[in-house]
């Protein structure tokens, strides 16, 4: 080692700064000072460019994840072969080629990867992969109890909800983005959970679960589109405007449909509720203010509460068919079924809610159910998970029913599904790299090659960063509260628009982004878990590069390749995050060299692709390391390769 | 319980109906299809670029290309006169009012969807959502059929695009697009650090390929062979010398300040540099046109950003002689409701709406067909997508009425088998 530092200390002459060079002079510089006889702490290390919160070490867990149903794993397991053997059944008869079955390093990661949203760390690999604590079920059952469970989760409902901070400017959405999460956290059941959303009433931060219909606050037709679409899986959008000439909705039933809802209301609450002083405080604010638009959204925040009263809804003026007359008051009636008796003598908005979500509504069931296999398993046996139709059926309809049942019959627990799911042979085969435009039919021998999705990428990228990816976590309702709420009874202008002020310091985008890039910025990047940063991110962003969501359509994360995300893997700042003195990974091939090349090697190919390198790989490590400029400009090198391959961004 | 035809009724069912719609295309307007045919062959020839100008969200047609003055579905929007006599623009787009004699403005444009993704997503292919697979986007339509101009640079660039473009679709990966977010940033992340030699950098990335070996050798697909593309392009594009026509700080002060300080003007100067410099095709995406709300207190500003970037592109374009070669389209997935809502707002209308052709190939001062008094029906010359799309490809000089085989055997035609509008296209 001695002999070599000589020339790292040269190259940080030369190029400060640059990807290869901070490892080479980091590792170099640190492996200098830990030289045998020299007591540690003699010399303080440089300061790591990194934030101080990111690496500091965590003293507590993110979150507290409520914990698993006491299900037995026999009962598990029991209930996994069952899907098994309708899976072999089929592959039987259609003569379908088995994959083989994952190793353990393989599993490690997959595993990871579906349930926790990231790679895993060094340390919980070497954890895994040590034959004395090697459990695969024990593994599954930790990673559903983890915070890391509930971002990943998250983030798979924040595409398909369109979570954004403000869908529109008056809208305050953070205590319904919190909401989502702590639905998620808690493990509500998922029939409870979309319930309460169909039928709240109220301001965002007093029950926000409102928020979810106030996405399309405003436009209640494309309400009840989305509704149907997201929770049923079915597509009546084109009946909205006129029959379809190829689908089984006809305007008719559209309009039947959203006269469950249309009483739904969401602007002002009358002066009952509020009081007449917002109308005061919107004069003022007119009068004193040379721009006063910001203001004025803060109030209208105050007044958006959803309410409801039955209303009766009409055709529209220009309706063209000979089933009824242009303007005719439509009679509420559901797509298929009835309500329930018990709901018959509640509102309409609550009828609508039970029956979406009411045992006898298979489909409700049937679409979650569609839903969690895919995201276990690549692929829908209906896709797509929202266009379920006649000519579209499922893949194999007998475990598209089979699935059904189980997901009622653990009562719409989501994450005990994904139990099973996990444990079932199926899941833990090879990946196939499946060709939708081949024409042949997926039957699913195992899960599909996906790429990681974008949060997956940069949630694994930031766990070889950061010791602590959790250093800023979304607002809780009653943090936005506290500064959002306005009483208009006690409210003087002076009052609200001080704390309004305080309001736009905390939550105002600009300025939250700010005083975060304080806390967690590096180079433009907030280090922290993706389930945390704000919604939408702009365009540019390293994860709406590699294909997050707008959050403006349902499901619009993309995984399809381009040429910026290349240039931002070989590259992009969130690559010289990974190489920074301090980083996790920065720190553990320091404390490898000492132990020789071959280690660190290790270290390395543990941290990035979960497992050991091979004897060919092991020989290509030592060549690079060898004919490197230095040994640390090797591993850089080596860490650039490894982020660099299919292998790290494919999930097999 | 759940109302599930069965699958071969609802095929066959659909077949039938696909074969009436294509007989009712075959009594169309456009009758002297054969002619505009051949007259495709020898545009062909020519080496035309195209600039697409994608309106998100949906225009609305009578705040823009198509007002009603006097109706009271006008709300507060006027209508003012262009150049073209007879031909009213609305007050927002005054500087492309001023230039209408270059452009061909299609009023009788029609769609079946109100759903702005399907929409959106017809409008750039071509063709229905499906569910085997996704159909090529137009720019990589024309990259596949008129090849690049410039090696070193991508032949199709997004500007301000969000994640669900169609891209290449099930065209080579080579066709795919490359987006950039931001214009004023142009292409990011594009400077090596400079202790890294060119011999240093192939060196890293063929130390990658090698690790990779085994995993590729057990998985083979598309997606993995988009990266493999992917990768390559990169590394071309950082060695090559095209770069620099992705940074518009280059140009003058003056011209800066033409374009207008919209993201939307500096992605259309970006566009005219990246034409210029051989790049085959660039899509620039303007959003924010969804307005449900309020639509005559935010149209000024969002028709101001469209009015100066398309005015200022045209006009730098016809300085430059590149117009008679640039074909210029503005498109927009449907249009908003006459009636204006409750909220101040207009809703998604399908039925018709305004879109806006120019340059190469394209008879200036040309209108289209009409709305309706009230702007809710075309009245005549209605103009579907494919037939609009069809149009762009003749101009561009693609092999449109070529059959293409998709990888799952289905026949496609470059612009979906529609027929080009006659009456806008020189002959």
């Amino acid at each position: 080692m001695r002999n070599r530092s000589a020339s790292c200390r040269f190259g940080r002459c030369l190029v400060l700064g640059c990807v290869a060079v901070v490892v080479m002079v980091c590792f170099a510089g640190r492996a200098d000072a830990q030289r045998p006889g020299q007591k540690a702490g003699q010399k303080k290390p440089p300061k790591s460019n990194l934030p101080a919160a990111v690496i500091a070490r965590p003293t507590k867990p993110a979150m507290k994840v409520a914990p698993l149903a006491g299900t037995s794993r026999a009962d598990v397991d029991k209930a996994a072969a069952a899907i098994d053997r309708l899976l072999e059944a089929h592959w039987k008869e259609h003569d379908v080629a088995t994959s083989p079955r994952l190793n353990d390093q393989q599993f490690l990661r997959r595993v990871f990867l579906d349930l926790a949203g990231r790679i895993p760390s060094l340390v919980e690999a070497q954890l895994f992969l040590d034959p004395a604590t090697r459990d695969r079920a024990a593994l599954v059952d930790a990673l559903l109890q983890s915070p890391d469970y509930v971002s990943h989760f998250y983030n798979y409902w924040a595409d398909i909800l369109r979570l954004v901070d403000r869908p529109q400017p008056q809208l305050v959405f953070e205590p319904y983005l919190f909401y989502v999460k702590e639905a998620i956290r808690t493990n509500k059941p998922y029939d409870e959970w979309v319930f309460e959303m169909l039928s709240a009433d109220g301001v965002l931060w007093e029950n926000p679960a409102v928020g979810f219909q106030l996405r399309d606050a405003g436009m209640p037709l494309p309400y009840v589109d989305n509704t149907v679409r997201v929770l049923l899986g079915t597509q009546i959008g084109c009946a909205q405007c006129h029959d379809h000439p190829f689908d089984d909705w006809t305007q008719h039933q559209f309009y039947e449909l959203a006269a469950f809802t249309s009483g739904t209301k969401n602007r002002g609450g009358g002066p009952k509720e509020i009081g007449k002083s917002p109308q005061k405080l919107i004069q003022e604010a007119r009068k004193e203010l040379e721009r006063p638009t910001a203001f004025l959204r803060y109030i209208n925040a105050n007044t958006t509460r959803v309410t409801y009263k039955d209303t009766p809804l009409r055709l529209p003026h220009d309706y063209q068919y000979d089933d009824d007359s242009p303007k005719a008051v439509v009679t509420p009636k559901v797509l298929w079924g009835d309500v329930p008796t018990s709901a018959r003598d509640a509102d309409l908005r609550q009828q609508f809610a039970a029956w979406v979500v009411s045992h006898d509504n298979r489909q409700f069931a049937r679409t979650i159910a569609n839903r969690m296999w895919k995201k276990v398993m690549g692929r829908g046996l209906v896709e797509p998970v929202d266009d379920f139709q006649s000519g579209n059926p499922a893949a194999i309809p007998e475990l598209l029913e089979h699935l059904t049942d189980e997901m009622q019959r653990l009562n719409f627990d989501l994450r005990e599904f994904v139990r099973i799911l996990v444990a079932t042979e199926a899941y833990q085969r090879r990946a196939v790299a499946e060709d939708p435009a081949s024409g042949v039919p997926y039957r699913f021998p195992a899960p599909t090659l996906r790429r990681m999705t974008a949060e997956q990428l940069w949630d694994s990228i930031v766990t070889l960063v950061a010791y602590n990816a959790w250093a800023v976590q979304r607002p809780t309702t009653a943090e936005v509260a506290t500064l959002a709420s306005v009483d208009f009874q006690t409210a003087t202008f002076a009052t609200a628009y001080k704390q309004f002020e305080k309001f736009n310091e905390e939550f105002g985008p600009g300025r939250h982004m700010r005083s975060l890039q304080k806390t967690v910025g590096y180079k433009g990047q907030l280090l922290v878990r993706a389930s945390e940063l704000p919604s939408p991110l702009p365009l540019g962003h390293f994860l709406r590069q590699f294909g997050q969501s707008d959050r403006e359509s349902i499901e619009g994360g993309r995984t399809v390749a381009t040429v910026p995300q290349i240039l931002t893997m070989f590259n992009g700042p969130i690559t010289h995050s990974m190489l920074e003195r301090g980083s996790v990974i920065y720190d553990n091939v320091l404390a490898a060299i000492p132990r020789g090349p071959d280690q660190v090697t290790t270290v390395i190919f543990v941290s990035l692709l979960s497992r050991p390198p091979s004897l060919s790989e092991r020989k290509l490590a030592r060549e690079e390391i060898a004919t490197a400029a230095t040994p640390a400009a090797g591993y850089g090198n080596l860490i650039w390769a490894l982020l660099n391959t299919r292998e790290f961004i494919f999930i097999q | 319980m759940f109302p599930f035809r069965s699958a071969d009724d609802a095929v066959s069912r659909r077949d039938i109906l696909r074969r009436l719609a294509g007989v009712a295309f075959g009594v169309s307007v456009h009758s002297h299809f054969g002619d505009i045919a051949r007259a495709a062959s020898a545009a062909s020839s020519r080496d035309v670029s195209v600039i697409l100008l994608q309106m998100r969200g949906a225009m609305s047609h009578l705040d823009t290309f198509d007002p009603k003055p006097g109706r009271e579905e006008q709300g507060s929007t006027k209508a003012i006169k262009t150049k073209t006599p007879g031909v009213l623009f609305s007050e927002h787009v005054p500087q492309l009012a001023a230039i209408s004699d270059r452009l061909a403005i299609v009023r009788a444009m029609t769609t079946e969807t109100g759903a702005h993704e399907q929409a959106t997503y017809l409008m750039r292919t071509s063709y229905p959502t499906i569910n085997s697979i996704v159909h090529p986007s137009m720019g990589s339509w024309i990259l596949q059929a008129k090849g690049t101009q410039a090696k070193e640079l991508p032949g199709f660039v997004l500007v301000g695009n969000g994640s669900e473009h169609p891209g290449a679709g099930f065209l080579d990966a080579s066709y795919t697009p490359v987006p950039v977010a931001d214009p004023e940033r142009g292409l990011e992340n594009t400077t090596q650090p400079a202790y890294l030699s060119e011999a240093q950098f192939r060196r890293r990335l063929s130390l990658a390929d090698r690790i990779d070996t085994a995993f590729k050798k057990a998985h083979k697909g598309p997606q993995i062979a988009a990266y493999d593309q992917m990768y390559q392009d990169a590394t071309k594009l950082l060695g090559g010398s095209g770069l620099e026509a992705f940074d518009i700080s280059k140009e003058s002060e003056k011209t800066l300040a033409q374009y207008g300080d919209s993201t939307f003007g500096k992605g259309c100067l970006l566009a005219r540099r990246l034409v210029e410099a051989g790049v085959r095709c660039v899509e620039v995406e303007l959003g924010g046109w969804d307005m449900h709300r309020d639509i005559f207190a935010d149209m000024g500003a969002k028709a101001a950003e469209l009015d100066t970037g398309m005015s200022q592109l045209l006009a730098d374009l016809s300085a430059r002689g590149m117009l008679e070669k640039t074909l210029v389209v503005l498109a927009t997935e449907f249009g908003r409701t006459p009636t204006v809502n409750q909220n101040a707002g207009r809703d998604h209308h399908p039925a018709v709406f305004s879109c806006v052709l120019a340059g190469a190939g394209i008879k200036g001062g040309a209108v289209l067909g009409a709305s309706d008094e009230r702007g809710f029906r075309p009245d005549d010359d209605a103009v579907t997508v494919e037939e609009f799309n069809t149009t762009i490809a003749h101009a561009a000089g693609l092999p449109y009425t070529k059959e293409f085989s998709a990888p799952n055997g289905r026949p496609f035609k470059i612009g979906g088998g529609g027929k080009p509008i006659a009456k806008i296209l020189e002959s």
